[in-house]
């Protein structure tokens, strides 16, 4: 109890009282002025977009590609462990190690993917990744999507698993098409997992930091910065901690409210 | 019973950090990782042996040592009795008053205040307010910026030494053209630069915009960075883009120093750090090449951003006297003539022209040149935030996203909420 205290309790408070603070030359003005400036921060709300759009892309590719591979290596096809124990790889390598790896390979000049595209003949003199501010963003998707796709399919691999055979031998009895048993057999009792892994991916979506910092530190000017980096940036470069208190709870409560909102709607659907 | 214990547990911890040995000194210094702070962790274990004393590194990465120092500093823990400090953080820690006043200690020591032989431009550095005020710290290593250059590539083509921004256009596009479609398709670029957001990108265009005639803040401190001048300059960066390798609204010093030591990039702006590495066969595909100059004018003449490492004592150090004494030890001639052998700029004159030095150091008398008529970046506690907010439109600009004058427009509002939040 005293450990919980002084590690989750007291901090929690205490980042309250600074979010509701701004220091001003005359002294400490308390109130919710922190919390207004968020409304006239063009910063804050470009990194709020930037947050979401990177989110949905990901979570979107990491889903259908993730799902798709479960699939597949649910099936007997030959080498399956081979394929599952290499997917696995990029999951277990720290971030930082995933970010500098493809920062180098990005690298317009000297990196490895344009290299490779050189050697095919293509043209890469616009193919700028991390330093256009078309391009930044889909490279910071992509690495994020290369990375943790695997976790997606591990967890719908063990869902899959453990779906019993009985239902799928009495879709077949019934002469159901393959797509008939995956829309009304399996994508129904996947349901748990698929919970379970659009609630980890988001959360964690939503607060990403490392990778980003790493490959573009929020740029080119401001392309890819997500909310997460401004707040870093607000409270150890700028020593706003208020406001980036502040900012943090709005993303909390964000990441609060698509949570139950997923919760909600997987559950409303099992009900009928 | 578990409180009990925490509780016991916290009370042995703490009484044998109190029970050190009293009788040897003690001084902990923070310092930044990479040759600057190496050379000042290798004094430190001169001086132990020499007095006796125990001294106790801290090493940050640059990127971590400003909020570990300030946090430190704010929370008054006297933690360290000397920091490193980048210049431009100087006057966040002045303005906080978490530093010590460095005159009334010298002159304990018996000096009335740091000697003539130290550099103006780094010294007014180290005062707050700048140039006039109180002396709260001492430079130790005295970068300024230099324009390189491919001696070779302009001999080759018959052109003189850079002197002015135009130069430098005419240069880049005479050798990019000339110089594309090498034998083995060897490619150089007549410059590079880099516009990453931040830092980069800032100090990349403060030398064309001074040289412009471009002004941060008017007399009043009022932001005036869309002037008729500072919108030029920033199109002339953006116009220089275009003889810059892909990618450099992404760059940061590294990019721009693969691309010299690879002899992809004929010219650009660069620390003098980068200097050694060019004379290394390792690294570099281009050595006896390169030539290091004052930065080119244009409406003004050039002037380069200094960048100095200065030390400091923190107000609750609780070793003042030992950590002022280890400070002049430090940045004494002597001792910073071995900061230079170890690879750092002296901020002495008397060093800069020292022979056995400048033997081995051949751009030292351009150092010394760009070093005295330098500029710093303006001086306000607030420049983190504004150097962000200048480089994000900055970087905008040269990735395409805003036209110059967009850029300029929005980022002076953008100071402009900063100043007035502060105030």
């Amino acid at each position: 109890m005293a450990v919980l205290l002084t590690l989750s309790i007291y901090p929690l408070f205490y980042s309250v009282t600074i979010s509701l603070q701004q220091h001003t030359a005359e002294g400490v003005r308390w109130g919710l002025g922190n919390f207004a400036r968020l409304f006239s921060d063009n910063f804050f709300v470009a990194a709020l977009a930037h947050t979401f759009v990177y989110a949905v892309a990901a979570l979107t590719c990491e889903f259908l590609i993730g799902l798709g591979l479960a699939l597949l290596l649910n099936n007997q096809i030959r080498a399956r462990s081979v394929f599952r124990a290499s997917l696995l790889i990029p999951m277990m390598l720290p971030t930082v190690v995933v970010g500098v790896v493809w920062r180098l390979m990005l690298n317009p000049n000297f990196g490895a993917i344009n290299g490779t595209l050189k050697q095919f003949g293509i043209n890469t003199e616009s193919l700028t990744w991390t330093a256009s501010p078309k391009l930044a963003m889909l490279s910071v998707i992509a690495v994020d999507v290369w990375q943790w796709t695997p976790f997606v399919f591990l967890v719908l691999l063990a869902g899959l698993q453990a779906i019993p055979q009985e239902p799928y031998e009495a879709a077949l009895i019934d002469g159901s098409s393959r797509w008939q048993t995956f829309w009304h057999v399996t994508l129904p009792l996947l349901k748990p997992s698929i919970l379970i892994v659009l609630l980890l991916r988001t959360m964690d979506l939503l607060r990403v930091f490392d990778q980003i910092f790493i490959l573009t530190e929020g740029g080119p000017g401001f392309a890819t910065e997500t909310i997460s980096l401004y707040i870093y940036r607000t409270a150890f470069r700028f020593f706003d901690f208020g406001y980036a208190a502040a900012m943090s709870f709005v993303l909390l409560a964000l990441t609060n409210v698509i949570s139950a909102m997923y919760i909600k709607f997987l559950q409303a659907k099992e009900s009928i | 019973m578990r409180l009990t214990l925490s509780l016991i547990l916290v009370s042995l911890v703490l009484l044998a950090s109190c029970t050190g040995n009293p009788q040897r000194k003690q001084l902990t210094l923070a310092v930044v990782s990479g040759v600057e702070g190496e050379a000042l962790k290798q004094a430190a274990r001169d001086y132990e042996t020499l007095k006796n004393v125990h001294i106790e590194i801290a090493e940050f990465p640059y990127s971590n040592l400003f909020e570990k120092e300030l946090i430190d500093l704010k929370a008054r823990t006297g933690a360290y009795d000397l920091i490193m400090l980048d210049d431009p953080w100087f006057p966040r820690f002045a303005h906080e008053q978490v530093l010590t006043d460095l005159t009334p200690l010298l002159q304990k020591h018996g000096q009335s205040g740091p000697d003539s032989d130290f550099i103006q431009t780094s010294l007014a550095l180290c005062r707050h307010p700048y140039q006039t005020g109180a002396l709260f710290a001492l430079p130790y290593v005295g970068n300024s910026q230099l324009f390189f250059y491919r001696k070779d590539l302009f001999e080759k083509y018959l052109m003189k030494p850079p002197a002015t921004w135009n130069d430098v256009r005419t240069a880049a596009k005479t050798i990019q053209e000339k110089e594309s479609a090498g034998a083995n398709g060897e490619h150089v670029y007549g410059y590079v630069m880099r516009a990453a957001q931040g830092n980069a990108a800032v100090a990349d265009f403060m030398p064309i915009f001074w040289a412009f005639g471009g002004e941060m803040f008017d007399a009043n401190g009022k932001p005036t960075v869309n002037s008729p001048e500072g919108i030029a300059a920033l199109e002339f960066m953006v116009e220089l883009g275009k003889y810059s390798p892909p990618g450099y609204p992404s760059f940061n010093a590294d990019d721009v120093g693969a691309h010299l030591l690879q002899g992809t990039a004929a010219m650009s702006i660069n620390w003098p750090a980068w200097i050694s590495s060019f004379g290394d066969p390792s690294k570099s595909k281009v050595i006896g090449k390169m030539e290091f100059t004052t930065l080119p004018g244009a409406q003004k003449s050039g002037q380069a951003e200094i960048g100095n490492w200065l030390i400091a004592i923190p107000r609750d150090s609780l070793n003042g006297d030992q950590a002022i004494e280890f400070l002049v030890w430090a940045t004494s001639a002597e001792q910073m003539k071995r900061s230079a052998q170890r690879g750092n700029p002296p901020t002495r004159k008397s060093l800069f022209q020292d022979p056995e030095l400048v033997a081995k150091n051949p751009a030292y008398p351009a150092q010394l040149r760009s070093l005295e008529s330098s500029r710093p970046r303006p001086r306000t506690p607030y420049w983190n935030e504004i150097e962000n907010a200048f480089g994000i439109f900055l970087s905008k600009a040269n990735s395409g996203e805003l036209s110059p004058a967009d850029a300029m427009n929005q980022a002076n509002a953008e100071i402009e909420k900063i100043l007035q939040r502060a105030n």
